[in-house]
């Protein structure tokens, strides 16, 4: 379970999607570029070129490796490219968050939370 | 008397580009267009217009390669008008890329500033402003680099000599060098088509003084209520109001000691047109420091001053076929082209996002 | 259940049997406690996935609004800002942090949003045209992160409800099916023991009594055999009266112990 200090410095999202989605949620004001000499950036824009292990160091990196993230956006169609890696993925910290994108609209049976919601819930 | 000799270099280009003017999507096409259920209906209403370039589309295609596929033929048909045109109508249509080449090149420098690898970016930068030694300008590593070879490589060297250095491109806001280029690049523009010995008391100037000095006005208007609650001074926001135009000099004066929306009201009430803009944008979004139409879920009332300001050039691009024997309407089928493109990018939007309710916010003059 | 096999390695004594006795009732006071925590965390978690169900529906459409507003953005800027923003983000403007809440000695954390003040990283997007869309996209944006990071928060409680309901439960089940069978197994066991050691002792003490009986029923017989043995001595000589009557106490001296023996048995007995 996670204590205190886990998630107290959590204070960042970051997202990985296509550059739709990146750009919006940048213009909320969610990017991030740590302290140089470093400059890590705390999203990443997947487009059909991206090879899925490059989606998968981005994800072991913020889920992993940072510790000030809270909440990592992952568009769905992004994440079915690492599905077995989101579905294996059950740490509290930090959340990870399926989020729809423009041009594929949001399909709840592929959500890995919502299918244990559905699970649970016997449907 | 410019009739008795056009027709010799410039006929046949006329001749093109009317027709197609003709070809642009009218108002009974947009009707069909909002009547879309989904992309792969709406490509199939484009079809008649754009019928080639939507053929390599996969099924139920983005709407970003749908723009993409439509700008596509905008290019490879201002490139076959480019090719066929001749003297002084060759450097109109080369002054008409340079505005897209600006953005590219702000788009470089972005680039490079980040230390990014910049041939990755001439795939994003506006085909129309695509210029043969652009590649060139890849090479270079630094800010230095790079400013000299845009000096030297590309056509929009006057623009930068004399109002920016390098150092500024470090440290200056790459809007504000942006902002500064088109600024010249606007007034060099007008002082083309108003001292150029083939243009000079033809239609041409006269049309093309009307969208320069539009566009001008337009500019101004935006920098100023954009920069509102920003670090951009009085005094740098007032370099980059081009130097004429209907406003000019007294609106820009006023316009540059604006503080609020109601200054830029007030400065631009000498002008009928943008008075009555200000008056319909005033009434409908409540407006007020930076980000005004903030109101609602986003602006879904009425119309924002960037769309009447869109319609309000239509218009005057729409006007410019009304005159013969001059190159003005070579840059109004651009400009209505442009606009055809974003209107079908919008209605292609709203169906993808299934947000029906604003899918007429398009804008069509035909 | 696995019966006489499943119990706890524990001397039969008394002792034992108490304090196997206030195990078996600490562990049915817990496990009623523990069932009720699970239960009211169930209420919640059942609360949470609802709540999600519904959140990540609305995602859905919050979503399509931004994206429609970045589209906006898109048509007023009349070209793709993505690179730009990309590369003039630096330093983020909407933040989280996370705050605790405490549901039945579980603390669920719940990450709210804030935005840090003057820090703009794009106050100059669209300068010169479309910076109005701009910023209303931004706006937009932030409020669908808003709503995301909401359905984070409740995603994360559902994580961590859903794993403390797991570890509760596996709880409630080892103390119903593992801990009091195998604690009343061992009660069982040592009364069966210990009945069986009374039964022992007991058979043991009738065994001693029997034979006391028997030795006394033959001091008994010895005596009267003797006593008649006197008494024809008596009846022989005829004047021996005193003389019969010291043997006579002695006998009845022997009877009293006998049943003081007897008496201490009863009592190791019950």
């Amino acid at each position: 379970m996670a204590s205190q200090a886990d998630y107290k410095d959590r204070q960042f999202l970051a997202v990985i999607g296509d550059e739709d989605s990146v750009t919006g949620l940048l213009l909320a004001g969610i990017g991030h570029v740590t302290a140089p000499p470093d400059n890590q950036k705390n999203f990443l824009v997947v487009d059909s070129k991206t090879d899925n292990a490059a989606i998968e160091a981005a994800f072991e990196r913020f889920t992993t490796e940072r510790k000030d993230i809270g909440i990592v956006l992952i568009n769905q169609h992004i994440a079915d490219r690492i599905r077995y890696r989101i579905d294996t993925y059950t740490q509290a910290f930090p959340t990870v968050l399926e989020i729809p994108s423009k041009d594929h609209p949001y399909d709840p049976e592929k959500d890995s939370v919502l299918r244990r919601v559905r699970r649970l819930f016997g449907e | 008397m410019e009739g008795l000799l056009f027709n010799v270099n410039n006929g046949y280009i006329e001749g093109i580009v009317r027709g197609y003017r003709n070809g642009l999507l009218t108002g009974t096409n947009y009707t069909n267009m909002t009547q879309c259920e989904s992309i792969d209906d709406l490509k199939l209403q484009l079809g008649p217009a754009y019928g080639d370039f939507l053929a390599s589309l996969p099924p139920n295609p983005s709407t970003s390669s749908l723009a993409a596929k439509a700008t596509d033929k905008l290019v490879s048909e201002f490139r076959y008008v480019r090719a066929n045109a001749v003297g002084s109508l060759a450097t109109f249509m080369d002054y008409v890329t340079y505005g897209y080449m600006i953005d590219n090149v702000a788009l470089l420098i972005t680039g490079t500033l980040h230390e990014r690898d910049t041939r990755e970016l001439l795939e994003r930068c506006h085909p129309l402003g695509l210029f043969e030694t652009m590649p060139v300008l890849c090479v270079a590593t630094n800010i230095e680099e790079l400013y000299n070879s845009v000096l030297i490589e590309t056509p929009l060297a006057p623009y930068f000599k004399g109002s920016l250095s390098h150092q500024d491109l470090d440290e200056l806001n790459i809007e504000i060098v942006r902002n500064t280029l088109y600024k010249n690049y606007l007034e060099d523009f007008y002082n083309f088509v108003n001292t150029h010995p083939d243009m000079v008391g033809t239609p041409t100037a006269e049309v093309m003084s009307e969208i320069l000095e539009f566009e001008a006005d337009r500019r101004a208007i935006n920098i100023t209520l954009n920069s509102f609650g920003t670090e951009l001074s009085k005094a740098d926001r007032k370099k980059l109001y081009p130097s004429f135009g209907q406003l000019y000099p007294e609106g820009t004066l006023m316009l540059s000691r604006a503080d609020d929306f109601e200054g830029v009201r007030l400065a631009v009430e000498g002008v009928a047109d943008y008075k009555n803009f200000f008056e319909a944008a005033g009434l409908g979004g409540g407006p007020g420091g930076p980000g005004n139409m903030a109101g609602g879920s986003g602006g879904a009332e009425g119309r924002s001053l960037e769309d009447m300001f869109y319609q309000k050039e239509m218009e005057i691009s729409k006007g410019a076929f009304t005159r013969q024997f001059t190159y003005a309407i070579v840059y109004a089928w651009v400009k209505l082209r442009e606009q055809e493109i974003r209107n079908i990018t919008w209605i292609a939007e709203c169906i993808a996002q299934n947000q029906k309710e604003r899918i007429n916010n398009y804008i069509s003059v035909f | 259940m696995s019966g006489a096999a499943d119990r706890e390695a524990v001397f039969p004594t008394r002792q034992s049997l108490g304090i196997m006795k206030a195990k078996l009732k600490g562990a049915e006071t817990g496990h009623s406690l523990l069932k009720r925590k699970s239960e009211a965390l169930t209420k919640r978690f059942r609360e949470i996935t609802r709540r999600i169900d519904e959140a990540k529906r609305k995602m859905g459409r919050v979503m399509q609004i931004a994206s429609l507003s970045l589209a906006e953005v898109t048509y007023a800027v009349g070209g793709n800002i993505g690179y730009q923003i990309q590369e003039s983000a630096k330093s983020a403007r909407f933040r989280i942090r996370a705050k605790q809440e405490n549901v039945s000695g579980v603390l669920l954390p719940a990450f709210e949003s804030y935005q840090t003040e003057g820090n703009n990283d794009f106050a100059m997007t669209g300068l010169g045209k479309g910076g109005q869309q701009v910023q209303r996209c931004r706006e937009t944006y932030a409020r669908a992160v808003e709503a995301l990071v909401e359905l984070a928060s409740l995603q994360t409680a559902f994580v961590i409800l859903d794993e403390v309901i797991k570890v509760v439960n596996r709880r409630v089940n080892a103390i119903e099916h593992v801990i009091i069978p195998r604690t009343e197994n061992t009660i069982k066991y040592i009364n069966s023991e210990l009945d069986e050691l009374d039964r022992e002792e007991f058979y043991r003490l009738k065994k001693v009594a029997n034979k006391k009986q028997r030795d006394t029923a033959e001091e008994d017989a010895q005596m009267k055999a003797k006593k008649e043995q006197q008494q024809k001595e008596l009846s022989a000589l005829a004047e021996g009266n005193e003389e019969n009557e010291a043997p006579k106490a002695a006998p009845e001296d022997d009877g009293p112990a006998d049943i003081l023996a007897a008496e201490e048995d009863e009592d190791v007995i019950f």
